[in-house]
């Protein structure tokens, strides 16, 4: 019988059934689509906010000092201490590798020689990897300075480190130093290279193609951009990196953040470590990385976690003021759609029903529509989630089942939404149950 | 009015008599009202405070003396050129460069400048402590630099043969070229290396509109200096606003859309289970339009409270999400009330006209007799 009441309840009114329905469907439909955008906004806040460049930077520990003002080296130091390059893919496996995002190292180095036409060529140089696989074994990393100088222009193409043999490679310029030469796409520049051998350095000539022209924006676009291994035949120096720029997927640093690891207990120094922050992240660099220094680059990390936290921010509060209305909408709603049925509660009354029941049933209708419409809501609000991220937010990975449905939001959104149409319909149902039943029926409401 | 019902009337008895249907449509109405005004109210304050934000990245323009005349660094008067030019949001900071040697013989970069302005200028700076600005011999020591000298209390640099002796107030990070410098107040750093302010560093607060106009401003007042802007923080900001903007404005649209939809399902529900007292006026004589004049007039009145108690309400939140979020307030917008008071009335419209189809089909007779 009950069940029967039930059935016939939503097979008879469809039109208030399909009205509140619709109204928990919409109201889900928002609260899932917000709640699956806040969640996801960090990440791409933070790769938008990868245009400002490295937020982590290395460098030999026992350097001189850099004698660096506006960009340019006013004392370029000969010698000094150097990274490895073949120590770099050890980044791939320290405890948060897999939010390292961006590696590129540099050497910067003199280059000496002249154009095709003789005019004299005495410039800044300094290798760079444009698209480099790192890899430790497992599944490499592509990456390089391209994609960490986001606001680089280049026209033409950028050199391939494939292309570098014992006597020649290819190059970019930098558009203030292709202008001033008179340089161009696809003309030569001849220099020398050295090679270190048992104390005495021999040079021999070396001959870069030039691929493409630069433009920075900034002093960097008077200099010679080469593969980095080169610049490490130019400079007779191989293996070796003087600095290297990192970009990371990071936690905003709080007051925990800044403490001293060594001056933490084992515990909490564990916990430190096994945290995103710039700070562990590296720390985690100088231990894999033999001669290492790390440093946050604090320009690009401090401001970065600002606005990362504003933004998100402003996402949970909006999203929070979205259930709110929503859940006040959703239950005006229910609470009128019970409301109207009052000669239906007096009729059950009259019959013998027990108040008991009556809540019963009007509560498993409830129940039923909140779950129904509220698993249609939040199947669209992922829907419209995903679309309204890849309209604002371009080029992200594709889109599979699986990064446009997330499982956790699901049981959160049913249940808010269950506890929202029941708390809704509660007042109304208690009020109609508590009125005369004869009252009810006679005035006909 | 003897023995005919005013509209008037009928009207507030009908608001009365239904008391609880009325609140809860008022309600609908107020929640409606009130989710537009505080998103309408954050949604045009917000690239306001989101370029706030993004003065902590510091300087987005770089004016440097021409590399033509060389070492002669800017004009005496460069800062204070700049400063009118940026216009009165804008901070500013000169910076003087030159090479000295520490006690230990390391060549190292010496900046002269302001620190109020550097300190003001760039929020990420992590120093130990600021040196007083009484003290015309202090100095900043940055963390990399700190390690090629001797004594950090008592500095002793040497540029061209002339000694000079500083306190060290402490160390400064960065993890940016800064960590290589010793920088130092700028009246002491003219008078030892007789160099000029060779760089200022402006930040000027908005998008790239706004930033590419203070360029312009710059380069007239000052066309013997290089002026250029620091394009990963211009083109990034100028993004990150974009973005946020575009996905407030979803967040915006479905909010209103979502309130509007239940907002109509709960008022047209309450228009519509009042068929017996349609059916009666129709009996009684009065005309289709007559009715839903009626029902319209209800639902506006309704709209027009929840317009004004939703204002408040809303004005509020707004206010409140700004504190919380951004640490600066939002004040109440009037300028948006047109918007609230115009989505309100055409929700309030829609739900009286909705149900009229359904209406219209009532034979009031079959309606009057019962079901």
């Amino acid at each position: 019988m009950f069940f029967r009441l039930l059935m016939e309840s939503f097979r008879r009114q469809r039109r208030r059934k399909t009205l509140a329905g619709l109204a928990i469907l919409l109201g889900t439909t928002a609260v899932t689509a917000m709640l699956a955008l806040a969640t996801t906004i960090g990440d791409r806040i933070h790769k938008e906010l990868a245009v400002y460049g490295a937020n982590i930077v290395a460098y030999p520990v026992a350097d001189l000092l850099d004698v660096k003002v506006g960009g340019v080296d006013v004392k370029p130091a000969s010698g000094g201490t150097y990274l490895k390059e073949s120590d770099l893919k050890k980044l791939r496996g320290i405890f948060w590798a897999n939010n390292i995002t961006g590696v590129s190292p540099e050497l910067p180095i003199r280059v000496l020689g002249a154009t095709s036409t003789g005019t004299i060529v005495d410039a800044a140089g300094i290798g760079l990897w444009f698209e480099h696989d790192l890899s430790n074994g497992g599944s490499p990393l592509r990456t390089g300075a391209v994609a960490l100088h986001s606001w680089w222009k280049l026209d033409g193409a950028w050199p391939n480190e494939a292309a570098t043999t014992d006597d020649s490679a290819e190059a970019a310029l930098g558009k203030a130093m292709a202008s001033r030469l008179g340089l161009k796409a696809g003309d030569v520049i001849q220099t020398a290279a050295q090679t270190a051998a048992k104390n005495q350095s021999t040079s021999r000539a070396f001959m870069l193609r030039v691929t493409g022209i630069v433009s920075t924006g900034d002093t960097t676009d008077d200099q010679v951009f080469l593969p980095l291994n080169a610049a490490q035949k130019i400079a007779g120096t191989p293996d070796v990196v003087k600095r290297v720029e990192v970009s990371a997927r990071t936690k905003p640093e709080d007051a925990f953040a800044r403490k001293d690891p060594d001056s933490l207990s084992p515990q909490l120094r564990e916990i430190w470590y096994c945290r995103p922050y710039a700070n562990s992240i590296a720390y985690q660099i100088r231990e894999a990385i033999p001669g290492a220094g790390a440093e946050q680059v604090r320009r690009v990390e401090q401001s970065e976690g600002n606005v990362l936290k504003r933004i998100s921010g402003l996402m949970w509060l909006v999203c929070a003021a979205a259930l709110l209305a929503a859940g006040f909408a959703v239950s005006a709603a229910m609470a009128t759609a019970i409301l109207e049925r009052q000669g239906e509660i007096g009729l059950m009354r009259s019959l013998g029903a027990s108040r008991a029941t009556i809540a019963l049933l009007f509560y498993a209708e409830t129940g039923l529509l909140a779950i129904f419409a509220g698993g249609l809501g939040y199947l669209a609000g992922s829907g419209l989630a995903a679309w309204l991220g890849a309209r604002i937010f371009s080029g992200e990975g594709a889109t599979t089942l699986g990064t446009v449905l997330n499982p956790v939001l699901f049981p959160v959104v049913v249940t808010i939404a269950l506890a929202v149409a029941i708390a809704g319909s509660t007042p109304s149902i208690r009020r109609a149950l508590k009125m005369d039943p004869s009252a009810i029926l006679r005035a006909d409401v | 009015m003897s023995g005919r019902l005013s509209m008037g009337a009928m009207l507030r008895r009908s608001l009365v008599h239904r008391r609880a249907r009325s609140l809860s449509a008022l309600l609908a109405m107020t929640v409606s009202a009130a989710v537009a005004t505080a998103l309408l109210t954050l949604y045009a304050d917000l690239d306001a405070k989101l370029h706030h934000e993004f003065r902590s990245f510091g300087a987005n323009i770089v004016v440097t003396a021409a590399s033509a005349d060389n070492g002669k660094g800017l004009p005496a008067d460069a800062l204070k050129v700049v400063e009118n030019a940026a216009g009165t949001n804008a901070v500013a900071a000169e910076f003087g460069y030159a090479v000295a040697t520490t006690d230990r013989g390391t060549p190292v970069v010496v900046a002269g400048t302001d620190f109020d302005a550097a300190r003001r200028l760039n929020a990420w700076w992590q120093v130990d402590s600021w040196p007083a600005p009484t003290d015309a011999n202090a100095a900043l020591l940055g963390q990399r630099a700190a390690n090629f000298i001797a004594d950090e209390r008592t500095v002793q640099l040497t540029f061209a043969d002339k000694p000079l002796t500083l306190h060290g107030a402490g160390r400064l990070r960065t993890g940016g070229d800064e960590d290589s410098r010793i920088y130092m107040p700028m009246a002491a750093f003219t008078a030892w290396t007789s160099a000029q302010p060779s760089v200022i560093e402006v930040q000027v607060s908005g998008g790239a509109a706004q930033v590419e106009a203070a360029i312009n401003r710059l380069k007239k007042q000052l066309p013997q200096a290089k002026v250029e802007p620091v394009r990963q923080l211009v083109e990034g900001e100028s993004r990150i606003v974009d973005k946020t903007h575009a996905l407030m404005y979803g967040a915006v649209v479905l909010i209103a859309l979502t309130v509007a939809v239940s907002v109509l399902a709960t008022l047209s529900a309450s228009v519509l289970e009042r068929r017996r007292d349609f059916a009666l006026m129709k009996a009684l004589g009065g005309s289709q339009a007559h009715l839903m004049g009626m029902f319209l007039l209800e639902a506006l009145v309704l709209a027009l409270a929840g317009v004004a108690v939703g204002f408040l309400v809303g004005s509020a939140a707004a206010w409140t999400i700004s504190r919380i979020n951004f640490h600066t307030a939002s004040l109440p917008r009037l300028s948006v009330l047109p918007m609230v008071f115009l989505l309100n009335v055409l929700i309030a419209t829609l739900a009286a006209l909705f149900p009229v189809r359904v209406l219209r089909r009532l034979e009031p007779a079959a309606l009057l007799k019962g079901d």
